[in-house]
């Protein structure tokens, strides 16, 4: 208070010493040690709100100065100089590189440490070094930028999200995505309704790093959550004495698909038809249609970006005000954003109470597309036009037939794809709020001592509709009658308060800086959804019962870290969980774990060296635990009454019915244990660095959906501890200056990641053969083409071994008799291939040259397999001629070299090598300093190029099983960023 | 702006403390679903307990059609109690076929199954659920449980009747589970909920199980005529232990046909009595046409409150196809699936044209003999369950998805089926009263006594033919071959062994696997022979 009060009247003190004072400095703010300009560099007046920022050749001028007046010039990672104003014109200013801010503080989970001094695998990745474009989501700004981080991009539709996976996640039917903890507040890892990817809340642009937590010395502090690994996401923030600084940022971007699904063509399709015996050609239209063509456009989007910061002695605040907007390849699909982001930041009594509150306003609205169109453009009769006017369907053809003197579509037909996009009408809105509110209280009578307070809330509301009207063949069962409705609506709620103390001493006798942290938190998360819709054999609504589900999680924990004579770093922390999700003894657990470095570049024999600049060995060992496991009341038994027409008839009376739902009153936590070492070493000064690490990690009491053994429970699945895995990996990360010259620089990332997961025990039994069919696939009902078992990686594919004859032809039906009784039956499937890849790597290369600058990311993916789905389903004669209606479906072109009759789904014939290497990103810009305006201008353009052998569409889909796949987009985008 | 700050500041550290003193671990349902405790705290719960027993014959789930569903391994559809009973006794037998693609369905009608067949398996899985349920129902009813949660008077004595069924159902369940797999895992109220692992009882022992809980309850459960429609009765008891003991030799070895033909008489004495339309046991309104008298047990359906995929959705909509018009079945359209073989249309006397009424054939655009058993067009399709009423109106669902009609699980037809096999066995009765039963059929079927048989036709080849011409599509084929010993080994019909003239098969196939799934998992469970 006494602070605002201050400066609040230093202003007005200084308005009117305006008009005295006329007098003004310049000068030159450049590096001590490289002679180089540093742009951007603070330049403020002590205590007032008057300063500039130096432009791109470090010149700075400032006016209003009188005699006396402190100047303060600081920028990161250099000491900050004070030099007082004695009426010089000019002051040229060599700024040193501090040291102390150069050993960059990373977060590691309640508390911070530095790069230098961290023990578990933490990699911290910058805004300096993010993917460049129209990125609406942001995991993707870290595609290919860490060894062990795999992020699948996510399909083609607008603000989708990817997937994103650390050493590859650990459980089988748990969640496998990291839990992501944004400005202190750990997300619901089940995401929240209504959006296409919860991530979006958080605005790309406004994201100041990211820290990647790999392996569970550095997670365990997070517990129950920490299995695949925990994402800290920290926001901009206003930096303190800097002055008024406004930002306009602009993202104009166009896309398109560059591949289709190769389909017959309307010539093909009569040809196959014609000379298929038994089939009817009357059935045939007239037409040519390429429904591929009728479904996608190209689409278009833009991201704006408006930012205004100041900072004052105390105070300073960012405001950031986003829109973006996108349509998507597929017609209809529509994503915008409006969103608000508020940082402020207050010290209080001498720096002792630091306050800082961030908040996120999110309107995320969307036109969702009915994907069912993808499918139903690579099956729909090439012959048949997209419109037919005599038709009662909206102008539209469909395939149709006479019921009861009626003209309605054939129910079971494939339905026109263009119709199903234009005829729904299905939007959704969500508005969320993710407030933090951070404390940091450093003791008045003991300085070392910190006490960190932290309340989170992020509460999301969503309301949305799907309508079809009354025209509409997708109505099927009641078209004409009426339209379909459907209204739906959720809450998401997830409260926080943690607070920790820390303690950071050095003693002096030991040499040894020792760092005390200990906690404790609560996180409690509220889902609600209500759903009602049209139903057919009801003239009204069926209103679904209000569904709710509420867990919680309560911790305490504790860290321990010591750096004895710089040379030798112990680390050990534990976390105590408590889960509502389980009962009784299973209720808490205890996740500790324990971590050492050797800080060999500090040892005597090293100091001396020029060329070695850092080497550290680190090994850590941890527990960490999943409670992701889908359900609420598992340990609980409840029971669930049905709705709707579920009822029984007794006499003329029908009755509703209860249901005792199955539960595990043994349920416990699924626990990881991970072994890690690493070696991080730099070179020359650090222009060339990088981290090697090699992980071992087990999963036990692994959480499963698995198969109860029949009349122990009430259902044939049941979550329970089942089995165990075993992942393995090594992660290599390089970072080099190839080139570091005055006018020139060129910065290189490369990392790759070597993974291997196995699935070790499957069954509460011990039978060896045991297996679980996992991925279920397009074409018939209950079909599935990967498994679990025992000693195979969980996204191994399970199929028949395809014979071929001479020709290299496949031969239809035709099989390798594995277990030799001279029968094929599902006994002679075998495993085959997976998913995973064997490795993977990311390659940046990023270019300055004076004010042009230029970057390019690749990246690659290798040992991946993929199930053909597109090919397998609708790739034989009888997918198109056995229908169950008057209608014929196209097929897909591999008929033509296949030549199957019938499905053969279960062929490796459809298991395809999916390596690939693709250019993802391509970036120039160029900046245009001005005096009072810096002006840059970039252009983008993303998933440029993908060099593969597979005949799919995109090789990258991250369950390995291709079908309806919604095509990635090419883009295009130019960037305009001004900043006054 | 650091007044409006610190307003927020105080607003928010208020509201997170009063938080933090919620914090709460223990934390139950808050929306329709509740734990045992608090359901039973309300009376009805027990009458919709109950009707869960029942309805899990009929649907698939707690939302109807389809959404949460009781069992998760397969489609929910496809996993249905009737659909898949159905599937077992008449797929795998000369009476039907099935084009669709899905998983392993045509293996069922090769029978070249193998423990990995998801049908198998979920048929098993949902035996054993309906049997955890009903186990369940007894837990929650014990008189114990009952005088502490204060449940007296009326609806105490209904709960001891509803106990009764319950173990009814149970019996049913498990003589499902002995006809088809022999030696399944077995459970009772005694056994907790949890994963631990089942013992496997042995066909003997399921056998003696079912027939005391049958002979425990008889005095329990309603006498005839005194129950509501779709409850079991006294009737429905005695067609399980006629059933069970007529097919005694192939559970235990020694044969029980004198056993049989007591029970069988007192069905026939009964009140219940052939309707004279032998159409009208098929049709949307068999709940009130006649039919009713006939029907002892049926799984009911309707189009408005009780709907599924599976059961007479699955069964009519499936077998409509081809040139078949959906509105003369009273659906909305034809899933183009079921149809037969030749080897039952010649059951029949004149073939699909026969004289005989059973013959509920449709034959315009099909073929008699199937060259490709994926296209619905061969084979004649059948046409003997229907969802329009005796004048020809679709049933309630407007929509024409959901049929109203019930499916006769154990009818009196039936019953007279098996006193004149029962007889022919040595089982006792007479053999005029045999003949005449069978006669009572064949007058029904043709129209008039032209086609009635002597006493020296009655032989028991006759019974099995006359049992496919009844009973076909009933759910009863599979049972009876095997009883006759013409399921595997011996007995040949189109596509039997996945050859179009057929062959035999292992005589293992007389038993289904245990799945291999549930081998797996509990490891106190070993295969049937052959497997």
């Amino acid at each position: 208070m006494k602070t605002l009060f201050k400066s609040t009247l230093m202003l007005l003190l200084m308005l009117p010493m305006s008009f005295f004072a006329q007098e003004s400095v310049s000068g030159v703010v450049s590096e001590s040690a490289s002679g180089l300009p540093v742009p951007g560099a603070n330049v403020i007046v002590k205590g007032t709100t008057n300063g500039t920022t130096t432009d791109f050749d470090g010149n700075y001028t400032i006016t209003n100065l009188e005699s006396g007046d402190v100047l303060v010039f600081s920028f990161l990672g250099f000491a900050t100089q004070e030099i007082p104003y004695e009426g010089q014109t000019t002051i040229n200013v060599e700024l040193d590189e501090d040291a102390a801010t150069l050993e960059e503080v990373v977060l590691i989970g309640y508390g911070s440490t530095s790069e230098q001094d961290a023990t578990g695998s933490v990699e911290k990745v910058s805004s300096e070094s993010f993917n460049k474009g129209a990125v609406v989501s942001p995991e993707q700004l870290l595609s290919g930028k860490s060894a062990g981080v795999r992020i699948t991009p996510s399909s083609g539709e607008p603000g989708g999200g990817g997937e994103i996976r650390i050493r590859g996640g650990s459980s089988l039917s748990g969640n496998n995505s990291p839990l992501i903890v944004v400005d202190g507040i750990p997300l619901d890892q089940r995401g929240v309704q209504g959006v296409r990817n919860q991530l979006n809340s958080i605005n790309p642009n406004e994201i100041e790093d990211f820290v990647i937590l790999k392996d569970a010395a550095a997670t365990s502090i997070y517990g129950s959550r920490a299995s695949n690994g925990v994402i800290l996401i920290t926001t901009k923030t206003g930096k303190k004495s800097s002055p008024l600084q406004l930002e306009y940022d602009l993202k104009v971007s166009a896309g398109r698909i560059i591949d289709k699904v190769d389909n017959l063509n309307a010539q093909e399709f009569r040809q196959l038809i014609e000379s298929t015996p038994g089939t009817n050609p009357d059935l045939l239209g007239d037409t040519e249609t390429d429904w591929q063509d009728e479904i996608y456009q190209t689409s278009v989007g833009a991201i704006h970006n408006l930012t205004a910061s100041q900072g004052f002695e105390d105070f300073s605040y960012r405001v950031n005000y986003n829109h973006t907007s996108q349509t998507g390849v597929l017609k209809t699909d529509v994503y915008e954003r409006n969103a608000l982001n508020i940082s402020l930041n207050q010290d209080l009594f001498d720096n002792h109470l630091k306050l800082a509150l961030t908040t996120k306003g999110i309107v995320d609205e969307n036109r969702f597309a009915d994907q069912g169109a993808i499918g139903a453009a690579v099956a729909f009769d090439p012959t048949q036009p997209v419109y037919d006017e005599s038709l009662p369907f909206g102008g539209y053809f469909e395939h149709n037939t006479v019921s009861g003197g009626r003209l309605i579509p054939q129910l079971q037909a494939t339905r026109n794809p263009l119709a199903l996009l234009e005829t729904l009408d299905g939007r959704g809105k969500t508005m969320r709020n993710i407030t933090n509110l951070n404390a940091e209280y450093k003791f008045h009578f003991l300085p070392e001592l910190n006490f960190n307070v932290n309340a989170g809330f992020d509460y999301a509301e969503n309301e949305g509709h799907n309508r079809r009207p009354t025209f509409a063949a997708a109505n099927g069962l009641y078209i004409q009658e009426r339209e379909y409705t459907q209204e739906y609506s959720g809450i998401n709620r997830n409260t926080l308060l943690d607070f920790y103390f820390n303690y950071k001493t050095e003693l002096e006798a030991l040499d040894t800086e020792m760092d005390l942290t200990a906690g404790h938190s609560y996180q409690e998360f509220y889902i609600q959804n209500n759903d009602e819709f049209t139903v057919a054999d009801d003239p009204g609504y069926r209103i679904e019962p209000t569904v709710i589900n509420r867990n919680s999680l309560e911790s305490y924990f504790a860290r321990a870290s010591f750096d004895i004579a710089n040379k030798y770093l112990i680390s050990g922390s534990v976390r105590r969980d408590g889960s509502s999700r389980f009962g009784g003894d299973n209720k808490w657990s205890t996740f500790p774990s324990a971590s050492v470095g050797w800080k060999i570049h500090n040892e005597d024999f090293l100091m001396d060296s020029n060329a070695l600049s850092e080497l550290k060995l680190r090994a850590g060992y941890g527990v960490t635990g999943n409670q992701e496991i889908g359900i609420n009341y598992g340990y609980l038994g409840v029971y669930s009454p049905s709705v709707g027409p579920a009822r029984y008839q007794f006499g003329n009376q029908f009755y509703n019915t209860l249901r005792p739902e199955e539960f595990d009153a043994e349920l416990k936590w699924e626990e990881l244990q991970t072994y890690n070492v690493g070696i991080d070493f730099g070179f020359f000064n650090n222009r060339l660095s990088g981290t090697v690490e090699a992980y071992y990690r087990e999963t036990e009491d692994l959480l499963a959906t698995v198969p109860v053994p029949a009349g122990a429970n009430l259902s044939d699945l049941l979550v329970t501890n089942v089995g165990e895995t075993v992942s393995k990996g090594v992660e290599v990360g390089l970072n080099g200056t190839i080139i570091q010259k005055e006018d020139f620089n060129w910065d290189m990332n490369y990392n790759i990641t070597f993974q291997d997961l196995e699935i070790t025990r499957l069954s509460l039994g011990e039978n060896p053969d045991f297996f679980i069919p996992q991925g279920g696939i397009s074409g018939g009902v209950g079909n599935n083409i990967q498994i679990w078992k025992e000693g195979y990686d969980p996204s191994t594919f399970f199929v028949f071994r395809q014979v071929y004859n001479e020709a290299g032809q496949p031969i239809e039906g035709a099989y390798a008799d594995v277990n030799g009784d001279n029968e094929i039956t599902e006994a002679d499937k075998v495993p085959y291939k997976k998913a995973n890849p064997d490795y993977f790597m990311g390659f940046t290369n990023t270019m300055n040259y004076k004010n042009l600058d230029f970057s390019f990311t690749f990246r690659g993916s290798f040992g991946n397999y993929m199930y053909n789905n597109t090919q397998s389903g609708n790739g034989f004669v009888t997918a198109g001629t056995v229908t169950p209606q008057d209608y014929y479906s196209n097929l897909n072109s591999n008929v033509l070299e296949s030549n199957f009759v019938n499905n053969q789904f279960f062929s490796d014939y459809y298991i395809q090598k999916a390596d690939f290497v693709k250019l993802d990103n391509i970036s120039i810009g160029y900046l245009f300093p001005g005096d009072k305006v810096d002006f840059r201008t970039s252009l983008t353009a993303t998933n440029v190029w993908t060099i593969t052998d597979y005949e799919g569409l995109d090789p990258e889909i991250s369950n390995g099983i291709d079908n309806n796949f919604y095509p990635r987009s090419t883009n295009v985008v130019l960037g305009l960023n001004l900043i006054f | 702006m650091f007044k409006t700050f610190k307003s927020i500041l105080l607003v928010f550290l208020g509201v997170a403390l009063f938080w933090s003193c919620e914090s709460d671990l223990e934390l139950q349902p808050e929306d329709n679903r509740s734990t045992a405790e608090n359901t039973f705290d309300s009376p009805e719960a027990y009458k919709q307990f109950l009707a869960k027993l029942y309805a899990g014959l009929a649907i698939s789930g707690q939302e109807g059609p389809a959404g949460n569903p009781d069992l998760q391994g397969l489609d929910e559809g496809f996993s249905q109690y009737l659909r898949l009973y159905w599937m077992m006794q008449e797929l795998t037998t000369e009476t039907a076929v099935i084009g669709w693609n899905d998983g392993t369905i045509k293996d069922l009608h090769a029978q070249n199954w193998t423990s990995g067949n998801e049908f198998i398996r979920t048929m098993y899985s949902r035996l054993m659920y309906q049997v955890a349920l009903t186990n369940e129902f007894l837990r929650q009813t014990t008189p114990e449980l009952l005088d502490s949660r204060g449940l007296d008077g009326a609806e105490r004595e209904n709960v001891a009747g509803y106990r009764a069924e319950a173990r009814f159902l149970r019996a049913l369940h498990y003589y499902h589970a002995l006809d088809l797999f022999g030696n399944p895992p077995f459970v009772t109220q005694e056994d907790p909920i949890g994963a631990f692992l089942p013992e496997q009882i042995q066909s003997q022992e399921l056998f003696d199980f079912i027939a005391s809980e049958l002979e425990a309850i008889e005095g329990e459960i309603s006498p005839v005529g005194t129950s509501e429609y779709g409850r079991a009765d006294q009737a429905a008891l005695w067609m399980l232990q006629a059933k069970l003991y007529l097919n005694a030799e192939v559970y235990t070895g020694s044969p029980q046909y004198d056993r049989a033909m007591e029970v069988t008489q007192k069905v026939i004495n009964s009140d219940y009595e052939l309707v004279e339309d032998y159409q009208k046991l098929f049709l949307a309104d068999n709940n009130e046409n006649g039919a009713e008298q006939e029907i002892i047990f049926p799984i009911t359906f309707d189009g408005n409150n009780t709907q599924s995929y599976g059961g007479m959705a699955f069964i009519i909509h499936a077998a409509v196809g081809g040139d078949m018009d959906p509105d003369d079945y009273g659906v909305s359209s034809g899933w183009a699936g079921l149809r037969t073989t030749s080897a039952l249309v010649e059951q029949f006397p004149g073939e699909a044209e026969s004289d005989d009424n059973r013959a509920l054939f449709f034959t315009e655009g099909q073929t008699k003999e199937i060259d490709d058993i994926s296209s619905f067009t061969d084979g004649y399709a059948v046409t003997k369950f229907k969802n329009i009423d005796v004048d020809g109106n679709p049933g309630s669902d407007g929509t024409g998805e959901f049929p109203d009609t019930d499916f006769p699980m154990f009818r009196l037809a039936d019953a007279y089926l098996m006193y004149a096999e029962a007889h022919l066995q040595g089982g006792g009765g007479s053999l005029s009263e045999a003949t005449n039963l069978i006669n009572e059929l064949r007058e029904r079927a043709y129209g008039d006594s032209s086609n009635n048989i002597s006493e020296n036709d009655l032989t028991l080849d006759f019974i099995l033919d006359e049992r496919a011409r009844e009973l076909y599509w009933e759910g009863h084929r599979r049972t009876d071959r095997v009883r006759f010993g013409v399921f595997s080994d011996r007995g040949l019909w189109p596509w039997k062994g996945n050859v179009p003239q057929g062959t035999t098969t292992g005589a293992h196939r007389d038993l289904m696997p245990i799945p291999a799934s549930d081998l797996g998992v509990n490891t106190n469970l070993t295969q049937n022979p052959g497997y």
